[in-house]
This record gives C-alpha cells, sequence and structure tokens, in this order.
C-alpha cells in the first residue's frame, strides 16, 4: 500500500507531469491530482477511448489485449495505462 | 362423465360415436366424443339422422368448448339451462372459410366436419359439400346432407379401428379408467406409429391448364363460350342487375383493456471479442445456465423431455445446455451476460483497487513510461541508437551552448554524461561497488559503503534500472556498509554482497523482501575483516565432481580466500591463505594463520584457465596462484609499494594483466615477467578502481582521487586520453565499462552513479589484441635495451 503510494507520489513529482488520474473499471476517476471537473471530463472522454481502442485490438486477435494507450498532441502527451498487461 | 346422460338424449349420435373415433386435435368436440388411446382418425359410415336432435346438437354446440353439463334436478328433469344465444333457425348461417367448414355451426353433420377437414379433401369434395350445406336451411336436408356425407364418406378411407358399440366403450370406461393407471405404469405398452393420410390443408386449384394438356380444347372452348357469354351479357334478357341486401348480425362493441406494452429498444454489437469472452466464460457458467433453463420450464416446449437431459456429467449436458439457450430466447443469455459483467465489478472498492498487485504493475509501467519520455534522448545514445529530436521541444538554445563548451576541440576525445543514478536514499553515501546482472544487461547493482574503517553506517544495495533512473527497482538494507557486491551466471537473480564486517549474504533479487536467502553470520569460520571482494565462478573445467558448477569466491582482510558452498548453510572452505612472503619461510604449524596473513584486497580469475587466479595484498604484492594448490603461490610480482586496491586479466590477451594501487601507479604486467612492462602515472593521486574495456584491448579505464581517466594505449601510454574532472569535493570511487555499448559508469563519494558515453575514441575493427602485444613489446624492447645501457653503463 505505501509502495503505491510512494509510486504515485514520484509519478506526480516527475518534472513535466502535469496531473494524474487514477481511474476504476467503469471510468470513475477514484484518484486525482486535478480538480473535479477536469478529471471526471478527461476519465470520461479517456474511458470511452480505451473501450474503443480496447475492442478494435481484441476483435483483431481476441487473446490480445490493450497494455498501455498513449496520444500526443500538439500541447501535451495524455497517456493511459490499461490493465490488459 | 355427462356422456351417460347423453345416451338417453341423443340416440341417433349414439350411433354415429360409436363408430367413430376421432383424431384428438378435433378439439372443440372432444368433450363429446370418446377419446380412446388410439390417435387413428376413422370415420366410419355416418348414418344418421340428427333432426330430431337438432336442439340437442345445438346445446352441445353451444357448450362445446367444455364438457356438455347437464343438471338434472330432484325428480331427474332435465333442468339445464338454455343457452342465451340460439341462432335463428332460418338464418343463413355465416359461412366460414371453405377449409375448416369444422367451425360453422350448421345444423346438419356438424360433428363430422372436423373429421372431415382433417381428411383428405379436395376440391371437389368441398364443391358439392358446401352446396348441400347451403341448401340445407329446412329440415329435409339433413337426409339430403346425410346422403350426400355417406356418399363421400365412402370415398374416403377408411381405418377401422376400435369399432365396438358405444355402450361398451361407455361401460368400460369408467373401469378402464380406474386400471389405466395401475396398469399403464407397468405395462409396456405397443403403440403403433402409422402414416395418416396427407392432410390437404389448402388446395387452391389451378386457373391455368397447359396448352398441351388433353382437355386443352375443350377448357379453350368454354373460355371462348363464356367470353362471348359476357360480352352478350348487357343486352341480354337472360342476365338481370338485381340488388340484394345481405343480412347483418347484430353487431356487439366489445372493449379489452390490457396493460400497456412497453417497448424497449435494446441494441447489442456482437463483437469477436465479446464472443471470445462469452465462450471462455461459457465453462464456469454452463451450471448457472442449467439453473435457469430448470427454472424457466414453461418457456421451454418440451421441459418434460428436457430434464432427464439435464444429468450432471452426461455427454448430453453440453447439448442440453446449447439447446437451452436456443430455446429459452432471453433468459440464460442475460445471465450469462450477467455473469461475464460480475467479475469486471467485483471490485468497487476503493482500497482493494489500490492494493492490487495489477494498480502496482500498471503504476510501474506509467512510471517506467513517462521517464522513458524524459530520459528517451539519453537511453537512445546509450543504446547507440539515432537520437530523435522532439519536434515539440523548443529547447534548442541552452543545449547549443553547452556544447560548445564542452567540446573546444570537437573531434578530441571526451566523455559525454548522459544520466545520473540517484536519488534521496542513496544521497551522501558512498559508493563502493558496482556490478551488471549477467542476464538482465540494464539490471545494475550498486552497492554504498564506506571504505574507510571510520563512517561506518549501515550499507545499502541498490538494483538499478535502466528503464528508471529516478528510483531503484530494489533496495536492500543491511547492517554494515557494502564493499563487495557479484551477480550470479548461474541463478541471475542471486547477488552476493560482502560487506564491512565480514559477512556474506545472497540476496535474491526477485522478490523485494528485505532478508537474504542466506548469510554467513552463523558460519564458524567467517570472515572477521571486510570482504573486499566477491566472484562468483563457474569451475567447468573439468574439476573432480563436487566442484563443477558455480562457486563464490571472496577475499577478505583476514588474509584469507575463501570459497563458500551453499549446502544446508553457507559453509566455507579456504583456497588461499595469503602469508606474507617473509614468513613463508618460518611456517610454524601451531600458529601460522593470524599473524603472519597479509589482508587481501583483490583477486581475478582467469578469463581462459579458470584454476589460476591473481590476489593482491595490502602489502603491494600480487600472488598468482592455482585454484588445486593451497599452499604456496605460483608467481609473486613485487612493484607497488602501497596497497593494490585492483587487480584484472586483460580480457583479450591472455598474458596481460594490469594493477592499480593506493601508491598512486598503475602497472601493466606480464604473466611471464616478474617486473612490470608498463606504468602509468598521471598525478599524485590514489587510483581507487582500474578496468578493462570490454571493446578495445587496449583501452582501460581509471578512477583516481578527483578524476577519472580513460587510457588509450595506442594513442599515448604516458598520459591518460580522456582525463575528465569531476567536482570539487567528489571523488569517483568505482568505475564499471557496459558490456554492449560504448559507456562507462562512474560511481562517486556522493551516492550518484554517473553514465558517461565515451565519444571519439578512436575505433578499430578488430579488439586490437595485436595493438596491445605490439605496445608491449616496444616497450620491453625498450627496457631491454634500456637495461643493458644501463648494465653497461
Amino acid at each position: 500500500m505505501a509502495e503505491v503510494e510512494d509510486t504515485l507520489k514520484r509519478i506526480q513529482s516527475i518534472n513535466g507531469v502535469i496531473g494524474t488520474i487514477v481511474v476504476n473499471a467503469e471510468g470513475i476517476p477514484i484518484r486525482s491530482t486535478l480538480d473535479n471537473s477536469t478529471s471526471v471530463q478527461y476519465a470520461g472522454l479517456l474511458h470511452q477511448l480505451t473501450m474503443k481502442a480496447r475492442g478494435t485490438v481484441r476483435d483483431i486477435d481476441p487473446q490480445n489485449d490493450l497494455s498501455f494507450l498513449r496520444i500526443r498532441s500538439k500541447k501535451h502527451e495524455i497517456m493511459v495505462s490499461t490493465g490488459g498487461l | 362423465m355427462s356422456n351417460t346422460t347423453v345416451r338417453q338424449k341423443r340416440t341417433a349420435l349414439k350411433v354415429a360415436k360409436s363408430s367413430k373415433t376421432l383424431n384428438v386435435s378435433s378439439g372443440v368436440f372432444r368433450g363429446n366424443q370418446s377419446i380412446t388411446k388410439s390417435i387413428n382418425p376413422s370415420i366410419s359410415g355416418k348414418s344418421f339422422s340428427s333432426a330430431s336432435d337438432s336442439k340437442v346438437l345445438d346445446k352441445s354446440l353451444a357448450q362445446t368448448p367444455k364438457h356438455t353439463v347437464q343438471v338434472f334436478d330432484d325428480h331427474g328433469q332435465d333442468v339445464t339451462p338454455h343457452p342465451l344465444f340460439i341462432p335463428d333457425p332460418g338464418v343463413l348461417q355465416p359461412k366460414q372459410g371453405k377449409i375448416f367448414p369444422a367451425h360453422d355451426t350448421s345444423w346438419t353433420t356438424v360433428t363430422d366436419f372436423p373429421s372431415i377437414a382433417f381428411q383428405t379433401t379436395n376440391a371437389s369434395f368441398t364443391g358439392p359439400f358446401t352446396k348441400s350445406f347451403f341448401g340445407s336451411v329446412s329440415a329435409s336436408r339433413t337426409s339430403q346432407t346425410t346422403e350426400s356425407v355417406t356418399d363421400e364418406t365412402k370415398d374416403l378411407l377408411v381405418k377401422p379401428d376400435l369399432s365396438s358399440s358405444l355402450s361398451d366403450v361407455q361401460a368400460r370406461r369408467e373401469e378402464v379408467k380406474e386400471q389405466v393407471r395401475e396398469d399403464i405404469i407397468d405395462r409396456v405398452v405397443d403403440s403403433y406409429l402409422t402414416e395418416t393420410e396427407t392432410i390437404w390443408l389448402l388446395d387452391i386449384p389451378a386457373v391455368s391448364v397447359s396448352e398441351d394438356s388433353e382437355d386443352a380444347e375443350a377448357i379453350k372452348e368454354r373460355n371462348q363460350a363464356y367470353t362471348e357469354l359476357c360480352k352478350s351479357r348487357l343486352g341480354n334478357d337472360k342476365y338481370v342487375e338485381r340488388s340484394m341486401q345481405t343480412f347483418n348480425d347484430a353487431p356487439k362493441t366489445k372493449e379489452v383493456q390490457s396493460d400497456s406494452i412497453t417497448m424497449v429498444d435494446k441494441a447489442v454489437m456482437s463483437t469477436t471479442w465479446d464472443m471470445y469472452d462469452s465462450f471462455c466464460n461459457k465453462g464456469d457458467v454452463s451450471e448457472n445456465i442449467v439453473v435457469s433453463a430448470e427454472g424457466n420450464k414453461a418457456i421451454v416446449p418440451d421441459s418434460s423431455s428436457m430434464s432427464p437431459l439435464l444429468n450432471p456429467g452426461g455427454p448430453d449436458q453440453s447439448m442440453s445446455v446449447f439447446s437451452t439457450i436456443s430455446t429459452v430466447s432471453g433468459s440464460s443469455a442475460y445471465l450469462e451476460k450477467m455473469t461475464c459483467v460480475l467479475p469486471v465489478v467485483e471490485e468497487p472498492d476503493l482500497e482493494l483497487i489500490l492494493q492490487s498487485d495489477k494498480f502496482k504493475q500498471d503504476l510501474a509501467v506509467m512510471e517506467r513510461v513517462v521517464l522513458a519520455n524524459i530520459f528517451q534522448p539519453k537511453l537512445a545514445a546509450y543504446r547507440q541508437l539515432p537520437v530523435i529530436e522532439d519536434p515539440d521541444c523548443v529547447e534548442t538554445q541552452t543545449e547549443e551552448e553547452s556544447w560548445t563548451e564542452q567540446s573546444k576541440n570537437p573531434l578530441s576525445p571526451f566523455l559525454e554524461h548522459l544520466w545520473v543514478f540517484k536519488c534521496e536514499l542513496t544521497e551522501g553515501r558512498n559508493v563502493s561497488c558496482m556490478t551488471w546482472n549477467k542476464k538482465n544487461p540494464d539490471l545494475l547493482a550498486v552497492g554504498y559503503g564506506e571504505l574507510d574503517f571510520k563512517d561506518q553506517k549501515p550499507g545499502l544495495v541498490c538494483c538499478w534500472s535502466l528503464k528508471n533512473p529516478t528510483w531503484p527497482d530494489r533496495i536492500f538494507h543491511c547492517e554494515s556498509g557494502i564493499t563487495a557486491l557479484d551477480f550470479s551466471a548461474c541463478n541471475a537473480s542471486q547477488l552476493a554482497v560482502g560487506m564491512y564486517d565480514g559477512t556474506i549474504a545472497i540476496y535474491n533479487v526477485q522478490t523485494t523482501e528485505q532478508t537474504p536467502i542466506i548469510d554467513s553470520s552463523d558460519c564458524a569460520n567467517m570472515h572477521a575483516c571486510p570482504v573486499w571482494q566477491l566472484r562468483w565462478v563457474d569451475h567447468d573445467t573439468g574439476l573432480a565432481g563436487e566442484d563443477q558448477g558455480e562457486m563464490l569466491i571472496s577475499v577478505s582482510g583476514d588474509g584469507r580466500i575463501s570459497k563458500w558452498i551453499h549446502y544446508k548453510g553457507l559453509e566455507c572452505v579456504d583456497l588461499m591463505k595469503l602469508k606474507s612472503p617473509n614468513m613463508i619461510v618460518n611456517k610454524q604449524r601451531w600458529n601460522p594463520k593470524i599473524l603472519s596473513l597479509a589482508p587481501g584486497l583483490c583477486f581475478d580469475f582467469h578469463p581462459n584457465d579458470s584454476k589460476i587466479y591473481l590476489a593482491g595484498t595490502e602489502e603491494g604484492h600480487i600472488h598468482k596462484c592455482s585454484y588445486s594448490y593451497n599452499e604456496q603461490f605460483l608467481e609473486t610480482y613485487k612493484a607497488h609499494t602501497g596497497p593494490v586496491y585492483k587487480v584484472t586479466w586483460s580480457p583479450f590477451c591472455p598474458d596481460v594483466f594490469l594493477s592499480c594501487s593506493s601508491d598512486w601507479t598503475i602497472y601493466l604486467w606480464r604473466q611471464d615477467l616478474t617486473k612490470p612492462v608498463l606504468g602509468f602515472t598521471a598525478g599524485q593521486k590514489v587510483v581507487f578502481d582500474i578496468k578493462w574495456s570490454p571493446h578495445c584491448a587496449t583501452v582501460f579505464g581509471a578512477v583516481r582521487e578527483g578524476k577519472v581517466e580513460i587510457w588509450d594505449l595506442r594513442v599515448s601510454s604516458l598520459d591518460p586520453t580522456i582525463a575528465s574532472v569531476t567536482s570539487p569535493g567528489v571523488n569517483p570511487t568505482a568505475l564499471l565499462f557496459t558490456p554492449e555499448t560504448d559507456c562507462v559508469l562512474v560511481g562517486d563519494s556522493e551516492g550518484q552513479v554517473t553514465v558517461y558515453k565515451l565519444k571519439n575514441l578512436p575505433a578499430g575493427d578488430s579488439t586490437q589484441v595485436e595493438a596491445l602485444e605490439d605496445v608491449i613489446r616496444t616497450t620491453l624492447s625498450s627496457q631491454h635495451t634500456l637495461g643493458k645501457t644501463d648494465r653497461d653503463a
């Protein structure tokens, strides 16, 4: 438990990281360093995209699964680590 | 059964009934008929006149859905209530479809209608039949119809069956019924299945006839006659336009109220993975489906036949499950969906999620990815991959400036600083040793411990991964400072740690447990002084049986080189005692150990011949020893005037080795010469560590107090090719080359491990072994001549 907290803190303290959101299986943010509205917005949008991406990957090969998703935009980069490792 | 009473009233009907058994499916008249077990439809000659019993018929018709109920008062009079609706006998009953004239409530052979309907009928049959039907409103028609019926029935096939008289049947009915229950259970019943006649349900006569048929001509003539008739119809007297009024039945309004049928739109996208998931989960859910099948028997059409199939373990199990799914429309599918969804919804608890291993793993991945983003150019340079410029990154100005400062002469070799392994745990500690994992070239173990006898504090071993330079993957706290480390080659996860107090511990780096697998604190003859070097050595050169495999060998300040065996605890066997040379002569048997042993500081096994090894002592001597002979040294090399900190064989030239010492010198030796071939001194600083480059035979690195030096003997043997000064106050204390790329790691006294890339070193095609040998040869020859001239002089 403490390990998890430490890791979370370390990730957040890396230079360049704007915010961290932990989302449960339904897409509801359970822990976040951003404000509530932003968290909910990000969580909802990214959850949909992650589901779609996972569906795509598994449609091609059902034994495969999505492990990581990166969205690089002009201003930022969003990284989503899903549970499919 | 009310038929007993019927007997009295409907004598006419009785006859018909007795000789007739009906199809079970004539549900309308079931009450009136005697249902026997045989299902063969049969029609025998029906000669009955029901004229007198029209009323009774009517009664029976009206009440046909249920058993005919006769109510009698005490006097035996029939007081059965009349039906409320008595259709007027003069009213023509509405004609139903030709197909099922059974539903017509006609006055005539009503009871026969269903049977006839289910028999083979053909168009010609129904034609005259209906005509007779319409014409039979009057009482006299019954006879006509009976005649017609009898005519037609003769055409039909007759299947004689139990044509016993009704009375017999009636009499036996009750008894048979009683017996049925008892006998039937035990009796084996022969049921005869016969094919019924083809039942025509619909026969629409063809309207067109082929031209080739026989009566084509006749039909053509008739058609023609007909068309002429139509033409001449208009003015013809034979045909008169006349209107008729049809009778409409009294309409009746009827209202029905029902619950509103709620409609729900439901859509599911059937995806490949969804089907795969359901398929995989089917094995777990099959029992649930079975349960649902049993619970929803009403929906399953043949529920009675399903139950024997639902035996667990029967081979039909799966079959039944599938059939259940196909028949039970929504329920089992719903159940499946439920069970698929359930595992997802199992952890709504925040704490559970945060503690789950998967989450930890995800976090670790995320951390590494983010760091990989940040360190990408450095790691790319490390791994000798092309460094990709970040297209969105705008910081070029400052980098260029730092570049120009660094490389005044862009072609001269230098050390490019890549990154630093450090974290708050390691601040202030002294790096004493570093080693790479033998299996995973990205894993680095660093030991932190003070080398002086003062400032001793608890030691730390960190396993760093290249993928995360900000936090070590494993942290092991130890009681005393770490002085030696080595990874095993056989079990790549075993890390041997030597400490300042002489303890040796073996850790398993796969877990994060803080306790070592084993340590030597229980061993009787453990080292009493710091373990200065550890090495896992693989003796596979055909030694005696038990010595094969990998062994841990250590050298310690108490002058012993020991071999450790992991057998119910760590046991050690002394390979060699480093006796001081002057004491060898007068060996005292009673207690030579303590007094005359010189503390050993380093050792190195020959890369090719693992029986030979070198050991350096605090007295400045280097001894060449043999594994199998632990009494005497094979050779002693004396040149250093101070403790020999490190001695290493050259990985390319089998005879050459280097040694470094605190007397500011580095010596290059050849095995067969007792005097060093070359000496390297650049400044009056203690040399802590020295290592050969794994790529080039002429390159080696050394760390002094305050400087990191890379020597290349092709270029110069007087000056280091690269001499990089570290920040003041910080002493590099450990050096490590990377086996695969051209980088070098330097550990310093502040707990930092810096990764440098060797830039602009003269590269060669081969490992330059010849170059090294050339250098040695030339040096030797020049020495020789010098020596000669000296002697001469």
